[in-house]
């Protein structure tokens, strides 16, 4: 069931999560301007009220005018904005690694997207991060690239986060990282729910099954405000229609079924490098919990994590079928 | 005018036994018809190859006569039926 | 009971083989009307170079080919066509086998679906002589000759230019190929043939499988295309026609030595959700390599075999397979590509698909949507089946009864 409307303010609005915009990579059917068109605005914000959809507003670097705000404003929504315009942000997207020390980011909740290799080179700053936010979200840009060789690596960067984790966690701040804590607090799956829970809605009026996909093809759409939503073949982005994650408990693994169609071809099937990395921050979230027990830290709502002896459940597939 | 009876069985194991062993008598045969002298080296290993084949071939049957005590009759053979592992005694 | 009727024959090493499609050509003598292949042309041809490079990629990764047993299947096109390549590319493929200790040379087979139109030329001679143990060979002949005609007719100089020959132009294949049946089933007397029912063979069902009996093939594959040609009332017309063909093969008792693919026991059931949710196409467990040197899941991801959708590339010779575009296929199961009315029916079982038929029909990139252009087919088919097996049951029940009381009968007067 549908329940979040993304608005995607500019065409060059911040990217949040593994794609990467494109502004200027195709040709926008507004010419020049780059911004949503107000009516397309007021439009789509009828249709997510009419529809019961909670709205994401995605914002562009630049300010928006001041009618924009005004239009904004007369409905009740979430704000996701790149730091140059972090008033009032909702959720503040981390362009740059310089950005990490301002104040805004204090008690924020924030996204940073970064290759491992970026990671790697900016931990510093990312443990300073965890001493300031609430929340941290990693978005990894390089899953396409992981390689079997590269396992070890992540689980190193990863026992590194938490061990910077449990710091932090001495001095009473529960602080939140997506790749370690979402599993202590999940019992089911908690995917992006592209095109089954959310859409959407791109500054040329059409929707898409999340902003990837406008940004890969803006000709992939589904649906337009004008004509009405449809999203073809819904019922594959649905958990129970993905043979290989509905037995998995990777549960905080977003189950990208853009990466999905990029990398399998398949929007229901998960490609190996998505599977492997998503177990590596499974199982090392278990680790993380056994280091908050050993040292006494509680985080309310914590689950047991069972061990498991594999990293992509591809491989246990002929069991479970 | 064939005469064709089926005179016992082997394990799904000893069939696929036999049936590698007959598969590979195929293959080297095939194979014969296409390498000469020439190509010394596997020339060479095929030769040994359809030799030893046959010997194992050969032994199979021994053993498994022996082990079943099929019943026979001069001038017949037994044929073996590799999807119901059924031994047959052929007279043509 | 059961031992007088003669059913289709298993495949060989049938669910333990791979099997490995060679796209020999892209071209065909014949131009069938039902053909799926969209794209045929005289251009891609595969190269020697091409088709031994895809052998050393293949044979050099042992490792991700564990099956024991392989088929390596010639394609076109008309396979034939290429018969010098076909050969180079057998020889090649023996000697490697056996050079590198490839467990596959214990367990291969050479697979052939050809027109026909060539079988008896000397060059196709010279190669069944020289592979005989390890052939396959199947010849499509879709029935009598006016059933034949109607579809598979020779290819004339304007169609590669899009120009279809007038009605009176079209020349059937019929005389060339039947004429290479005797030399076929005496050099492979179990063979088989392989018939495509579209819409407008419907009304020439039995009397083609009737003939090809006397034809002396004895097992009849047949089915109806997948794709969406059905029009309104053909399924009547199919039942009728299997109705007749049934009472034939009853009647005539032809059941004890021929077989038809229509006919079989056990189609026609509900299936468990759980149980019985296997995929049924084997996409993905195969493998076919093109004249480019591309590997697909099974040749109908090629694009000349599509007609909608980009072919679905799954690597090439030179970088080998990328496993997560065979993810798809190796997930896949019946329920979670079916809609509800598929998973609920009650003559769901026998009722078949192709992976590549519903990739080309599907709404969006994918294999997770079952195209169910055949389902009235299916269910007239059921419905005769039933009947089919229904009236033989009977008939061999009163049979065996009738020698039950011939032989109690003389109990009695032995007493």
């Amino acid at each position: 069931m549908l329940q979040y409307l993304i608005i995607l303010l500019d065409n060059r609005s911040v990217s949040y999560c593994h794609y990467r915009p494109h502004p200027l990579s195709f040709p926008s059917p507004m010419g020049e301007g780059v911004l949503i068109p107000l009516e397309v605005l007021k439009a789509g914000i009828v249709f997510a009220m009419k529809e019961n959809l909670n709205i994401q507003f995605v914002y562009p670097e630049e300010a928006l005018p001041v009618e924009y705000t005004e239009v904004i404003e007369s409905i009740d929504h979430t704000k996701i904005k790149p730091m140059a315009q972090a008033e009032e942000a909702d959720v503040l997207v981390l362009t740059e690694w310089q950005t990490t020390d301002v104040e805004s980011v204090q008690n924020a909740t924030c996204i940073i997207s970064a290759s491992r290799q970026e990671l790697k080179a900016n931990i510093e700053r990312v443990k300073s991060l965890l001493n300031k936010v609430a929340r941290l979200n990693i978005v990894l840009t390089d899953i396409e690239a992981f390689r079997d060789e590269e396992i070890g690596g992540y689980q190193t960067l990863l026992e590194t986060l938490s061990d910077a984790l449990i710091e932090v966690f001495k001095t009473g701040r529960m602080v939140q990282l997506n790749l370690l804590t979402d599993r202590l607090l999940l019992t089911q799956m908690n995917n992006c729910g592209a095109g089954d829970t959310t859409v959407t809605l791109a500054p040329n009026g059409k929707f898409y099954l999340c902003p990837a996909f406008y940004y890969d093809d803006p000709s992939q759409n589904a649906g337009s405000l004008a004509d009405g939503l449809n999203i073809k073949n819904r019922q594959l982005l649905r958990l129970n229609h993905a043979p290989i994650c509905r037995h998995c408990d990777a549960y905080q693994c977003k189950r990208c079924i853009w990466l999905n169609s990029y990398l399998t071809l398949d929007a229901n099937t998960p490609s190996h490098q998505q599977c492997v990395i998503a177990h590596i921050e499974r199982n090392a979230s278990r680790d993380l919990l056994a280091k908050m027990e050993a040292k006494g830290l509680h985080m309310s709502n914590t689950h047991e994590i069972p061990e498991i002896n594999y990293l992509d459940p591809f491989n246990n597939y002929q069991q479970w079928k | 005018m064939e005469i064709r009876k089926t005179v016992g069985k082997v394990t799904p194991e000893e069939r696929t036994e036999i049936q590698t062993l007959f598969e590979r008598k195929n293959g080297l045969m095939e194979l014969a018809k296409i390498i000469n002298a020439d190509n010394t080296e596997l020339y060479e290993k095929l030769v040994k190859d359809m030799g030893e084949t046959s010997t194992k071939f050969q032994a199979w049957w021994d053993a498994m006569a022996k082990k079943y005590q099929w019943e026979s009759v001069e001038g017949g053979n037994w044929e073996i039926n590799f999807e119901t592992c059924d031994i047959s005694l052929v007279v043509k | 009971m059961k031992e007088m009727i003669k059913e289709n024959t298993i495949l060989w090493k049938d669910g333990t083989s791979k099997s490995i499609t060679f796209i020999v050509t892209k071209d065909c003598q014949l131009a069938c009307k039902y053909c799926y292949l969209v794209g045929k042309n005289t251009q891609e041809r595969m190269s020697w170079e091409e088709a031994k490079e895809a052998i050393d990629y293949i044979l050099g990764h042992e490792e991700e080919f564990q099956e024991e047993s392989v088929i390596w299947d010639f394609i076109g096109g008309e396979p034939f066509l290429e018969i010098d390549l076909i050969d180079k590319i057998c020889d090649y493929l023996k000697t490697e086998m056996y050079r590198r200790n490839h467990h596959w040379f214990n367990s291969y087979r050479f697979s052939f679906s050809t027109n026909g139109i060539n079988y008896h030329t000397e060059k196709v001679q010279r190669f069944i002589e020289k592979n005989h143990n390890h052939l396959s060979i199947g010849i499509t002949i879709d029935g009598t000759q006016r059933k034949h005609d109607l579809n598979r007719i020779w290819k004339t100089p304007g169609m590669e230019e899009g120009i279809q020959p007038k009605p009176e132009e079209e020349q059937g294949s019929y005389k060339d190929v039947v004429r290479n049946i005797p030399l076929w089933l005496e050099q492979f007397p179990g063979a088989g043939t392989k018939v495509t029912i579209s819409s407008a063979d419907i009304p020439y069902i039995k009397e083609s499988v009737l003939h090809l009996y006397s034809l002396g093939i004895k097992e009849v594959n047949i089915n109806c295309v997948f794709e969406a040609v059905w029009h309104e009332g053909d399924d009547r017309l199919f039942e009728q026609q299997l109705t007749e063909l049934a009472d034939a093969i009853i009647d005539g008792r032809l059941y004890e030595e021929y077989a038809c693919s229509f006919f079989q026991e056990h189609i026609g059931k509900p299936m468990d959700h759980e149980h019985d949710n296997q995929n049924w196409c084997g996409a993905g467990m195969m493998l076919a390599v093109d004249a480019a040197g591309m590997f697909y899941p099974c040749t109908r991801f090629a694009q000349y075999s599509l007609r909608s959708k980009p072919a679905w590339i799954i690597g090439n010779v030179h970088d080998g397979i990328d496993k997560n575009k065979l993810r798809p296929f190796l997930t896949l199961d019946r329920c979670t590509q079916s809609i509800e009315e598929c998973i609920n029916c009650e003559v769901a079982s026998g009722c078949a698909w192709c992976q590549g038929e519903n990739y080309d029909a599907a709404d969006t990139h994918t294999v997770y949507q079952r195209a169910t252009a055949i389902c009235k087919m299916h269910k007239a088919r059921v419905r005769a089946n039933n009947y089919y097996w229904n009236k033989l049951f009977r008939k061999l029940e009163l049979q065996d009864y009738e020698e039950q009381k011939r032989k109690s009968n003389h109990k009695t007067c032995d007493l």
